[in-house]
């Protein structure tokens, strides 16, 4: 056998295994699941063209409204609660503003460790009327009848779930950012401190410039991550009560397993995937005027 | 040096004791509310248990199956994350050292994987499974988390290779060593930080993983245990002290786990967010 033989034959052992799995589970499915978002197949049979009907329906319908409005939501939540929150305690931890500040870090991160399902029955049961917040509500006001009714509301009852998702994720922005603030050369900041700049001064002309590029690409996680949002909503609620709490990969699930709507299904997940990339286009148009002016 | 008192730093504090008790407190009442009867449970919510109670967790463990999930979880997590490791650390290498023009392609690839989610397939996934008869069965469910693994882990292994001085391979091709020596005798113990880093994100991943074993499998002896602790929550079990019990069987494991590699768990979340 030649070298290049060789080297060509090792190439492919090496490649063609990792790479044929990935088609057959992951491309060929998606190809499939845009051939059958055009259909109304049920499960048997065959299917019959549909043209756009199933796209049709889901854009009118008032529960996928709903499930898209908890969506932005969720990803409200992530841009303008995480992303910031997690940023600030990193930044604390990095200029080591508290001591021991590694206990603080390994609580903060600790719920990414939890299974959202676990996370989901823990939380239920704290809010459930025979949950911490409601004994600890009764006994600060004395009233024995007092209930969490949040749940209830058709707008407000995905709050508890925002609050969740926010326990949840807060802790691994901050270990990301934590980790990218170490990377920065710490002379730059000496320089800066010994020319007399203020805490604030570095922060807004050093270290939020220089962190940008990796803002924008944990802006994308959240948003591709919040259009993903199912285990934790489908174990709290399952989308209810009355479509309260759902979500779009909620609203697809139901629609595919419980109905046998697998046409309209599929639709609904090609949806999912055209809302994440056309959110994640707007967003780094956005970083790049960011990181222009920066320039 | 003793740092002076200022509404920063007090602040700071706040802020840090805020959320440090966020996390423990929750997690302190479950555990504490696991040893308890439920009747306790629900009439003194707060009070912490009395007695050393351990029925929750006997029954919890054998007639809600929860050892047969666990079992399951293992089996799952070990064989698709061994997989899923060999496989990306194999096609890292031969995407970073081999500059065929067909690397870049499949490089391509797997960058768009990064954006599909397993809700985008998870209706054709289910249909060939059933078609081809692996619905319902362990190869089915390992088979997709092996696939869903591989687009991050092969990014990271990309990158980390890449990293590695071609000189190393160079001078062992010369003395006459074939590309997969080099990979087996080189490639590998270079990139030993990477792959356990590689190991415990998927693991972890994978370990977690709910919506994939709660659509394609129905049986209880294949289940996992996410989805076998999320049926504690149905009409199964209105027994709150096997709900608790669930939750910390569900837990206790992580946390040790999450304790002993915090730093490559981390490692793992970071190395996904910086450009290259």
């Amino acid at each position: 056998m030649t070298y290049t033989q060789q080297k060509h034959m090792s190439y492919w052992i090496l490649v063609l295994p990792g790479i044929l799995v990935f088609i057959a589970i992951i491309m060929f499915p998606v190809i499939y699941s845009f051939l059958l978002s055009f259909t109304n197949w049920n499960g048997y049979g065959k299917p019959s063209y549909a043209g756009l009907e199933n796209y049709k329906t889901i854009l009118i319908d008032p529960v996928f409204l709903h499930s898209l409005r908890n969506n932005l939501l969720i990803i409200a939540v992530s841009v303008f609660g995480q992303i910031p929150l997690g940023f600030l305690l990193a930044y604390l931890l990095h200029r080591k503003v508290v001591r021991h500040g590694n206990f603080y870090q390994t609580m903060i991160f600790l719920p990414i460790t939890i299974s959202p399902v676990v996370v989901a029955l823990l939380w239920n049961q704290i809010f459930s009327s025979s949950g911490m917040i409601v004994a600890l509500i009764r006994s600060v006001t004395q009233n024995p009848q007092y209930v969490i009714k949040i749940f209830e509301d058709p707008e407000f009852a995905i709050m508890p779930i925002l609050f969740v998702l926010l326990w949840m994720h807060t802790g691994t922005y901050m270990i990301i950012y934590y980790a990218n603030l170490q990377k920065m050369t710490p002379s730059v900041l000496e320089a800066a401190q010994i020319d007399g700049a203020s805490e604030a001064q570095m922060l807004g002309r050093i270290i939020l410039p220089s962190m940008i590029a990796t803002i924008a690409t944990t802006a994308i996680f959240a948003i591709s991550g919040s259009l993903k949002a199912f285990d934790l909503i489908y174990a709290m609620t399952g989308g209810g009560p009355a479509h309260f709490t759902e979500v779009i990969a909620i609203y697809m699930y139901v629609n595919t397993f419980k109905y046998y709507k697998y046409g309209f299904g599929s639709a609904t997940s090609i949806i999912i995937v055209l809302l994440a990339v056309g959110l994640i286009l707007i967003l780094q148009s956005i970083s790049k005027k960011f990181e222009r002016r920066y320039e | 040096m003793k740092k002076p008192i200022t509404i920063g730093r007090i602040f700071a504090y706040v802020l840090m004791i805020l959320f440090a008790l966020l996390t423990i407190v929750p997690l302190l009442w479950m555990f504490l509310s696991a040893f308890k009867p439920h009747a306790m449970i629900v009439r003194q919510p707060l009070l912490p248990p009395m007695t050393l109670y351990l029925e929750n967790f006997r029954l919890a463990w054998t007639q809600g199956h929860l050892g047969i999930y666990f079992a399951n979880s293992i089996v799952y997590a070990m064989t698709s994350t061994i997989f899923t490791v060999v496989l990306a650390i194999s096609s890292g290498y031969a995407l970073s050292k081999f500059s065929y023009p067909s690397g870049k392609f499949i490089y391509a690839l797997y960058t768009l994987g990064l954006l599909i989610t397993v809700h985008s397939v998870i209706v054709p996934l289910f249909i060939m499974e059933t078609k081809l008869g692996i619905a319902n069965t362990r190869f089915g469910v390992i088979l997709p988390y092996i696939a869903f693994g591989l687009p991050f882990e092969v990014f990271l292994a990309t990158t980390y290779v890449k990293g590695i001085p071609d000189a190393m391979q160079e001078s062992a091709i010369i003395d006459g060593a074939t590309f997969l020596e080099v990979f087996v005798k080189i490639i590998i113990p270079v990139a030993t930080p990477i792959i356990s880093t590689m190991f415990i994100y998927t693991f972890l991943g994978n370990w977690n993983e709910f919506i994939l074993v709660l659509t394609l499998t129905s049986e209880l002896a294949i289940r996992s245990l996410p989805v076998g602790i999320n049926s504690f929550a149905g009409g199964m079990s209105r027994d709150y002290g096997l709900q608790f019990a669930a939750l910390v069987i569900g837990t206790i494991p992580m946390i040790i786990f999450y304790l002993i590699f915090k730093d490559k768990i981390a490692q793992g979340f970071a190395a996904g967010s910086t450009k290259e």
